[in-house]
């Protein structure tokens, strides 16, 4: 976890991947397996740390990949926007692998004018890009092969989220679409299906939905009254369904707390896969107000400023000071503790970023 | 360690284990390989080395850590998409990160059979490495496990009760005219001519009466030799049921569990049968396994890809065999993932909702031990198992 930088109003977005707590005594460096990313508003520069180091200017968001750099970036003040593809390994020098530049300024804000050149001279920034979200209908990009895919106008997405196999849209009515693999449910169809073209979660028509999440396999959603809906691969207790493998790990502790509820192996009670979305309460019963999915885990920030994560433990990814996997929800009384009041959070795959303040009263 | 109260046997006994391990392993580092396709990115590959360093220089804690993550990643990889889409790449890097864990716990906790079962996962989910290596240290591993952690008699008692109040107790009746014909060690001319290109099935006998897992395998047997060996396991009467799973396991944990193949050992008491010479794949493209089940487990009606020779070697399987002809009638499941398995219940058809299912004709046997069953290539079969049965199929082109 890591707490407000200094000098920066809000951090955007961390981009993390790979990385984990190091043990005591290890040397950081030679263990980070991936880079983090991180963009602040104040500067537009990228910066690019971990196994690998590197900077770019003009970046006004930014997504990667283990092997992958994605940025939007304006390199000159007045110039078209461009999304731009970096290998990982160039540490961010010389040219980029792969560029597209934005025709249109589009997006949340009205065009002034009908100038078709993006970015400057002093007029409205880009938008808080929304990658993988580009500020121009009809395509959107990832860090991996290929970079850009093209994207329905039609559909007026205002949000979209990947996970290692899908991908999750919320439209402008507040309706969520999803697409690509369905093997683990993700797809929330109640099938196994893949699909190749987006298609409405029919089990949420109606309800007005305020955020999508995608992690490695399972997927989320937060209603405008803050209730959270999730669906997809369980393995982990990521849905904060019953695991069968933490129930087994439960029993094999000694002197741990057995659940109540764990029979003897009596396959029906555990789900592994969850094909259509499940409401969720949280213990508190407290709303949620943003949530976000690593590659097997879960955290959940609610309107009263706490944090809740779930599923995959191994690599303290949950900061709950141990490395033990849940399948059901808990709180991150490191916040509480220290009179923080949580924000926002980010998963990368194997870890969690925390934006918290000062706590209110 | 002359100070150390720890059982003089013990130490050596550990001792031993090291030896015969790091005999296994590659002398130096250096020709300890680690070369990966450009699919492998910069940041596992430099883990791998890493790995190596550490494990060469005999620091275990952290190789162990090390490992530990590029077991983890490669993991995610294995689990994206389809399984056969899966680059090899990534089943070797896991491979690896399960032989260091493995090597590195053993050396450090004695805890020999989770380092088996570790071993067991490389093995399942990986590919080979550095001369198929895995295989060798199990064999290490399994020499120098304790005996002790056997099913207890309780277990067996349990088993036996099992065995006589199975579910169907009654044996169904062959129909008059719908018997697989049974032939006595037909010639490879013979059979080929009036069955291979055909295409019927046939039951032959013969020949699987003489493996020695006719007479070897026996439950004490196959917990003796593998019982601490981690295999996969359906659980679920029918695969077709929404209760159905898969699981891993020991072969101890599922023998007292549920009870009552992917050992390499245990394939030394059967033998590929001649005539599979005569499909065109190459003899290692042979798919072998072994099935294990109590009394009642029912496979439902479906069709694989490949030739199938069915060796019954324990107990005695009812199977009902349609033509691919006859697939009209027999109402493939729509779904991708089901769409080589029937609908209907064959014992019990719905003939409501499946009506056309009564124009299928069909050919049915009781295989008993000693058998083999030939399904021709896309032949739909059904099987039910009459009492705890192993079965070894080969699939084969």
């Amino acid at each position: 976890m890591c707490t407000t930088p200094p000098q920066c109003t809000r951090p955007r977005r961390p981009s993390a991947v790979y990385s984990h707590t190091p043990p005591p005594g290890y040397n950081p460096q030679a263990l980070a397996l991936g880079e983090d990313v991180s963009s602040f508003p104040g500067d537009r520069r990228l910066v690019l740390s971990g196994s690998v180091n590197g900077q770019l200017s003009g970046c006004r968001d930014a997504m990667a990949s283990e092997q992958h750099v994605l940025v939007l970036r304006v390199e000159v003040e007045g110039t078209p926007a461009e999304v731009q593809a970096w290998a990982a390994a160039s540490e961010l020098q010389g040219e980029p692998l792969w560029t597209r530049k934005i025709l249109r300024q589009g997006g949340r804000k009205k065009d002034s004018g009908s100038g078709d050149q993006a970015g400057g001279h002093g007029g409205s920034p880009l938008d808080p890009a929304l990658l993988p979200l580009v500020p121009e209908p009809g395509w959107y990009v990832s860090p991996r092969q290929p970079f850009s895919q093209p994207l329905a106008p039609e559909l007026k997405a205002r949000q979209l989220v990947l996970g290692a196999e899908h991908a999750l849209l919320l439209d402008e009515t507040g309706q969520v679409y999803t697409w690509g693999t369905g093997r683990l449910g993700q797809l929330g169809h109640g099938a196994l299906e893949a699909e190749l073209e987006p298609r409405q979660v029919e089990a949420l028509q109606g309800l007005t939905m305020a955020q999508v999440a995608a992690g490695g396999w399972h997927s989320l959603c937060v209603s405008e009254a803050g209730d959270l809906y999730i669906w997809g691969w369980n393995e982990s207790g990521q849905l904060a369904l019953p695991s069968r493998a933490i129930a087994e790990r439960e029993k094999t502790v000694a002197g741990a707390k057995i659940p109540a509820t764990v029979g003897d192996g009596d396959p029906a009670q555990f789900i592994s896969i969850q094909p259509f979305p499940a409401f969720l309460d949280l213990p508190s019963g407290s709303e949620v107000s943003t949530a976000s999915c690593g590659s097997r885990h879960t955290a959940v920030v609610t309107r009263d400023g706490e944090l809740y994560t779930w599923g995959w433990g191994k690599y303290g990814q949950l900061g709950h000071k141990n490395t033990a996997s849940l399948d059901q929800p808990q709180r991150v009384d490191y916040f509480a503790d220290n009179l923080l009041h949580v924000e926002a959070v980010i998963c990368g795959p194997w870890n969690t970023y925390v934006y918290a303040v000062e706590g209110k009263n | 360690m002359s100070e150390a109260s720890l059982s003089d046997n013990k130490m050596s006994a550990t001792c031993s284990l090291s030896e015969e391990l790091r005999d296994l392993l590659p002398q130096t580092k250096e020709d300890f390989k680690l070369d990966f396709s450009e699919k492998v990115e910069k940041s596992v590959v430099v883990l791998l080395h890493q790995a190596r360093e550490l494990f060469y220089e005999g620091k275990k804690n952290e190789c162990l850590k090390t490992s530990e993550i590029i077991r983890d990643y490669s993991w995610e990889k294995l689990n994206t998409g389809n399984w056969r889409d899966v680059d090899k790449e990534w089943r070797r890097v896991y491979s690896y990160g399960c032989l260091l864990k493995a090597l590195c716990m053993c050396l450090k906790t004695d805890d020999i059979a989770e380092a088996i079962r570790v071993c067991d996962m490389g093995l399942l989910m990986g590919a080979s490495i550095l001369g198929n290596i895995l295989v060798k240290v199990v064999n290490v591993l399994q020499k120098h496990l304790q005996h002790g952690k056997r099913p207890s008699e309780t277990g067996i008692e349990e088993l036996s009760k099992k065995k006589t109040k199975s579910d169907h107790t009654l044996t169904p009746a062959v129909k008059l005219g719908t018997a697989v014909p049974q032939l006595q060690c037909p010639s490879l001319e013979f059979f080929r001519k009036n069955y291979l290109v055909p295409q019927k099935p046939v039951i032959l006998e013969g020949i699987a009466n003489h493996w020695p897992c006719m007479k070897k395998w026996s439950l004490d047997y196959i917990q003796e030799i593998a019982g601490c060996r981690t295999v996969p396991v359906e659980l679920g009467s029918k695969y077709t049921d929404e209760e159905w799973s898969q699981s891993l396991m020991t072969v101890n944990e599922f023998i007292s569990k549920y009870i009552v193949n992917k050992i390499p050992e245990l394939k030394q008491d059967i033998c590929i049968p001649d005539y599979c010479c005569l499909g065109n794949g190459e003899e290692e493209d042979i798919t072998i396994n072994a099935w294990f089940g109590p009394a009642g487990t029912i496979s439902p009606l479906h069709q694989d890809p490949q030739q199938n020779f069915l060796a019954q070697v324990l107990g005695r399987k009812y199977i009902q065999l349609y033509s691919p002809e006859e697939s009209e009638f027999l109402y493939p499941h729509e779904t991708q993932l089901l769409h080589n398995t029937s609908q209907v219940d064959v014992e019990n058809p719905n003939l409501i909702k499946f009506p056309k299912f009564t124009k299928a004709s069909y050919q049915s046997c009781i295989l008993n031990p000693g058998q083999i069953l030939f399904i021709p290539v896309k032949y739909w079969h059904y099987v039910r198992a009459l009492d705890i049965s192993f079965s070894v199929s080969f699939w084969w082109s």
